[in-house]
């Protein structure tokens, strides 16, 4: 299948320190793409720099052959690439659903006020939190945060998803209910980049892993292959573990 | 349409029908009383428009306040008072694009300084023209437009203002700057054109600002630009909006009406005073009343509706002294005790190394 979201040659760097280096990666509809690697390989910013909360120096983004590096956010959101944050970012002292409502509003398929609350309130029964629709942030659990997010995410009807380590954190339990939800979005044909330290979820739902280090890709194929791969072994434990295991 | 909301807008109605009727109702004296609370009840509701769900605090509010009422003064002679606020209109538009793209950008508290900045500027700059090339300081506005017909003039824009506001908490654009006001990067994250929704809703609360201002100006009939770019107007709305508190449309009513009875009556005997006692009110609100008035009035209602929980009688107190001497008694420990404790906590205090 052809790729859908097409990254090539991507480059940020700040300062002197070159977070992102020359990275290229393409996703299809329906498949998710493991991206993992050590802390401070670059992983969120490269997240940054497809979602357009940070612009790149160099490279190319393309959505269904369309370039959007130069546009802003708020304009790549409405050519359906959306995200999660690794810390949740919803509005603080609103009720959940406000935040979902805008998304509807202003996202690839705008609605007014009334319809986009029918629509927040399914996208929220959708991931059980219909109950929760009144509640503010900092009354929710950190699951039914991140779930919100999530929601936020879909409001505005995106074909690309960048969710950054959406799966962490969470008791055994959550995380099978946070992996069935990423399934049945793959399965919907969203092209899904899953940022994420926990191995569970990344062999069980990943079928291409993207491993980086230093800004760079370190290596990248079947998840098991890679996962297995001793480069990958030393960039996550050093030198002394890459024999073994 | 609910009942509920029939009698909201029926009630509403017969409100504004009074209020029109004031002219008739009141002395010359309690009048101009009136067209001050009016005035400073667009101003503030206005400013609440932008700087109540963006958090953006403004103090541009003399800047366009000034420029509505100077820009009649200066054309009053060459023109009908109408066209006078039309033009006053345009400008107002124009600075508050030039302004809104040009500032909001900067965020927090280069915003704050920036709009204060620009009052003192517009000031100096119209003190200027005036001396150097118009040699006049200060205009006459005399036309035939009585304080009555200000009064009936600003209780409209206060009608429209309120309808703006109403009409704004269902569209796209309140939606917008609600979550614009709580976390920016998530409103572009959703989609929203950040600087477009602040610069647009800062055209219309400045607009409005402006138009204030143009209709105030006969009622001056004299003024300077030191009068009408005063800081202090500037001030008593952010003031009067925080004091009522923005949470409602209506909240910053609460906070007009006590402070206009307070400038009344301090305003001309004691102006000094009347600074200390704005400056310790915008304290108090700071520490103590974050919420403002309608905090307060939300506070109260929710114990109302609370339902009560029945007092306990003798039986409680005899309960709770029951329960008091059925403690076991902690004997007091004496010096030895207290050493005991300071022992302890030096122990404590050890430094655990290699953490």
């Amino acid at each position: 299948m052809a790729a859908l979201l097409e990254v090539d040659g991507l480059t940020k760097a700040f300062g002197g320190l070159v977070a992102v280096s020359n990275m290229s990666l393409a996703v299809s509809p329906g498949e998710v793409l493991g991206l993992i690697g050590p802390n401070g390989s670059g992983k969120t910013t490269l997240l940054n720099l497809i979602a357009g909360t940070l612009r790149c120096d160099a490279g190319t983004i393309r959505i269904d052959g369309e370039d959007v590096t130069r546009l802003p956010n708020h304009l790549r959101v409405r050519r359906r690439i959306n995200r999660t944050f690794q810390l949740v970012r919803m509005p603080p002292n609103l009720p959940a659903i406000v935040g979902v409502m805008a998304g509807v509003m202003y996202g690839a398929e705008p609605k007014p006020y009334k319809e986009a609350e029918y629509e927040a309130a399914g996208i929220l029964g959708e991931l059980n939190l219909l109950l929760k629709a009144g509640h503010r942030l900092d009354q929710l659990t950190y699951i039914e945060q991140k779930r919100v997010e999530l929601a936020r995410a879909l409001a505005t009807k995106p074909r690309v998803l960048l969710l950054d380590e959406w799966l962490s954190g969470l008791s055994p339990g959550e995380l099978e209910g946070g992996m069935s939800v990423v399934w049945s979005l793959a399965a919907q044909g969203l092209a899904v980049i899953l940022v994420e330290h926990v191995m569970t979820a990344v062999r069980a739902l990943c079928s291409r892993v993207v491993v980086m280090n230093a800004g760079l890709r370190i290596a990248e194929g079947p998840a098991d292959k890679v996962l297995r791969d001793a480069e990958v072994i030393r960039a996550y434990l050093g030198d002394d573990d890459a024999g073994g295991s | 349409m609910t009942a509920g909301s029939t009698i909201a807008v029926v009630a509403l109605a017969v409100l504004v029908a009074v209020l029109a009727a004031v002219p008739w109702l009141v002395s010359d004296y309690g009048l101009g009383f009136m067209v001050n609370l009016m005035c400073y009840l667009v101003l503030t509701i206005a400013w609440a428009l932008f700087s109540g769900t963006t958090r953006y605090v403004s103090l541009a509010t003399a800047a366009f306040f000034g420029i509505g009422a100077y820009a009649v003064a200066m054309l009053v002679k060459e023109l009908p008072l109408y066209a006078c606020f039309g033009v006053a209109l345009v400008v107002g538009t124009l600075m508050a694009s030039l302004v809104g793209l040009v500032t909001l950008r900067v965020s927090g508290m280069f915003f704050v300084v920036f709009g204060f900045g620009l009052s003192e500027l517009m000031r100096e700059v119209l003190i200027w023209w005036e001396i150097n090339q118009t040699k006049t300081l200060g205009r006459y506005v005399f036309v035939p437009f009585d304080t009555t017909l200000i009064y009936w003039h600003l209780l409209g824009l206060a009608v429209l203002v309120f309808l703006v506001g109403w009409l704004l908490r269902r569209s796209r654009l309140g939606i917008a700057l609600l979550v614009i006001g709580d976390d920016e990067t998530m409103a572009r994250q959703a989609g929203i054109n950040v600087p477009l929704a602040k610069v647009v809703m800062f055209i219309v609360s400045s607009v409005f600002m402006t138009i204030v201002g143009a209709i105030m100006a006969p009622r001056f009939g004299y003024l300077t630009p030191n009068f009408v770019f005063n800081p202090l107007i500037s001030f008593q709305v952010v003031i009067m909006a925080l004091l009522g508190g923005m949470q409602r449309l209506w909240g910053p009513v609460l906070g007009i009406v006590p402070l206009i009875l307070l400038s009344e009556l301090l305003q001309v005997r004691a102006p000094f005073w009347y600074s200390v006692i704005l400056g310790l009110i915008f304290m108090v609100i700071v520490y103590f009343l974050p919420r403002g008035v309608t905090g307060l009035v939300e506070d109260a209602w929710e114990t109302l509706r609370r339902p009560i929980s029945l007092p306990r009688g003798v039986t409680g107190p005899a309960i709770d002294v029951w329960a008091w001497l059925s403690q076991p008694i902690s004997l007091p420990r004496g010096i030895a005790g207290f050493i005991e404790d300071v022992w302890a906590r030096l122990i404590r205090r050890q430094p655990s190394g290699g953490r």
